[in-house]
């Protein structure tokens, strides 16, 4: 009987231990994650600069099964089988340039902009009002036609201070009186009770995160920026960049990524999936945002030569004799920005000898499978 | 019953005066007004020409009162002459778009009386 009590007492402690040490381990993950907005530089003119945007959404990497997914029955009665038909090359291409269309709109990307400066300009002052009322009034021009940020809303405060209203009360005005779809007029609980985001992000719902605060915020809010900041950090750390691609948030991921000099998980992340292609962009895109690579004018000058290129969403399997020239091009380029600029030398080294060994491999094949059909 | 449209559905007559006045709408001890543009010699209990805005009395829970203004409507129907009732008068002036209302600065100094006598009293009360 005693036996079987110490082995009952010796199991709770061992359960006790590891509960004791998981709780440690969470919060000092909580800990180490310090949002960061964009306060200091306006980031947006270079972020809708056009050369950026367009290796952003290359970046994005859309594969259209993940782009065109059924993500809720909400607004579908009924499930229906996919159809299937006969199309001649003409109502093909018509079919798919509509298919880029949709698939362009469901990708636009949120913008990336300064925070949000607090309103302070007082209209009136009237101390004859004091005494008048103990509450504030607040006053919205319902007039039709304006803009949500380009309404006028004012307060007269007990003292008698005429006023602009500040965000959080425009905000919620403008909620009230012109609701939008899915925006709540406090702030769900997910965003303000820290212990369940951080659930989330443990659970990587980072899509539901991104998409949400998309919907209950502006793009400068403060409190936007600092959930966006946590959860790309999130992804940074756990190298979870797969479930964001193909999604609208990748783009302003690597741009924030970019910004804030922590490109070296995602290049590694680039250069061990082996698309070496994207690697290069990622270069060009920190070349034009922070212009500081050594050689960042070649890079800059491959993306014209990557753009055109099919979109790769695997290592290669198969390579022409084109592919092969802007690869070794690729690799070369690379070489030297992991030479000189990369804070993860080594393994981005070991990284990229590895892909190189992989690549010759893959030429003998191919040159060797074109030999076989005769067309070499 | 569903409400009104704002653009109102009562009948127009271009000559005939009209006022911009608070319409008691709400429940029993619940007020809550629409600002409406009517004809002065209609009732309030009557359909109106066009609804302007809304005015909320009672404070929420974070001391706020909300009014909504379509100032651009309010611009058209004082341009055509309608006259302003007092307490929208006054709340006109509390949001900067007209002078501010005597009444309120009378409501104003009113209120600071009655809070002066109220303390003289309770000091009174206090050293007795």
């Amino acid at each position: 009987m005693s036996l079987i009590k110490l082995c009952q007492n010796s199991t709770k402690t061992i359960l006790f231990k590891c509960t004791e040490s998981q709780g440690l381990y969470i919060s000092a993950r909580k800990l180490s994650i310090v949002p960061s907005i964009y306060d200091g530089e306006n980031p947006a003119p270079k972020f809708f600069s056009s050369g950026v945007q367009i290796i952003l959404k290359r970046l994005t990497r859309p594969n259209f099964e993940k782009v065109f997914r059924k993500r809720t029955n909400s607004n579908i009665s009924v499930l229906r089988t996919p159809v299937y038909k006969f199309l001649t090359d003409e109502e093909l291409k018509t079919e798919q340039s509509n298919a880029y269309k949709s698939a362009e709109r469901l990708l636009q990307m949120p913008p990336v902009v300064k925070v949000q400066e607090p309103v302070d300009d007082v209209l009136s002052k009237d101390p004859a009002l004091v005494g008048y009322d103990s509450s504030t009034y607040l006053f919205t021009d319902i007039t039709h036609g304006v803009a949500n940020e380009h309404r006028l809303i004012i307060q007269r405060e007990p003292d008698g201070t005429l006023r602009s209203c500040d965000h959080d009360v425009r905000k919620k005005l403008n909620q009230i009186y012109f609701p939008m779809q899915g925006r709540k007029l406090r702030d769900p609980l997910v965003f303000s009770d820290p212990e369940k985001l951080n659930s989330l992000l443990e659970r990587q719902k980072y899509e539901y995160i991104l998409d949400r605060a998309c919907v209950q915020y502006e793009p400068d809010d403060p409190q936007y920026q600092k959930l966006t900041s946590i959860t790309y950090q999130h992804v940074d750390m756990n190298n979870q960049y797969d479930l964001i691609r193909s999604t609208r948030h990748f783009g302003p991921l690597a741009f924030y990524l970019t910004w804030h000099n922590s490109i070296d998980n995602l290049m590694l992340e680039l250069v061990q999936t082996g698309i070496i292609r994207e690697a290069v962009l990622l270069m060009s895109l920190r070349q034009a945002i922070k212009e500081d690579l050594v050689n960042g004018e070649e890079s800059t000058a491959l993306v014209s030569e990557i753009l055109p290129t099919r979109i790769q969403l695997s290592k290669p399997e198969f390579v022409s004799e084109e592919d092969i020239q802007l690869d070794t091009k690729c690799m070369e380029c690379l070489d030297k920005y992991i030479n000189n600029n990369s804070a993860m030398k080594s393994q981005q080294g070991l990284a990229l000898q590895g892909f190189r060994e992989y690549y010759q491999q893959l030429i003998e094949i191919s040159r060797g499978l074109q030999k076989a059909h005769g067309n070499a | 019953m569903p409400l009104p449209p704002a653009t109102g559905t009562g009948r127009y007559y271009a000559i005939a005066a009209k006022s911009i006045r608070l319409i008691r709408h709400g429940c029993t001890n619940r007020p809550f007004f629409h600002i409406s543009v009517t004809h002065r010699r209609r009732l309030n209990s009557q359909p109106v020409i066009e609804q302007l805005g809304s005015y909320d009395p009672m404070p929420n829970m974070n001391n706020e009162k909300l009014v909504a203004l379509n100032l651009d409507r309010i611009k058209h129907w004082l341009g055509k002459g309608a006259h302003v009732s007092p307490p929208v008068a006054e709340l006109l002036g509390l949001s900067g778009f007209f002078p501010i209302h005597p009444r309120s600065y009378m409501t104003a100094w009113r209120n600071r009386r009655t809070e002066r006598e109220n303390q003289a009293k309770e000091k009174a009360e206090g050293s007795s």
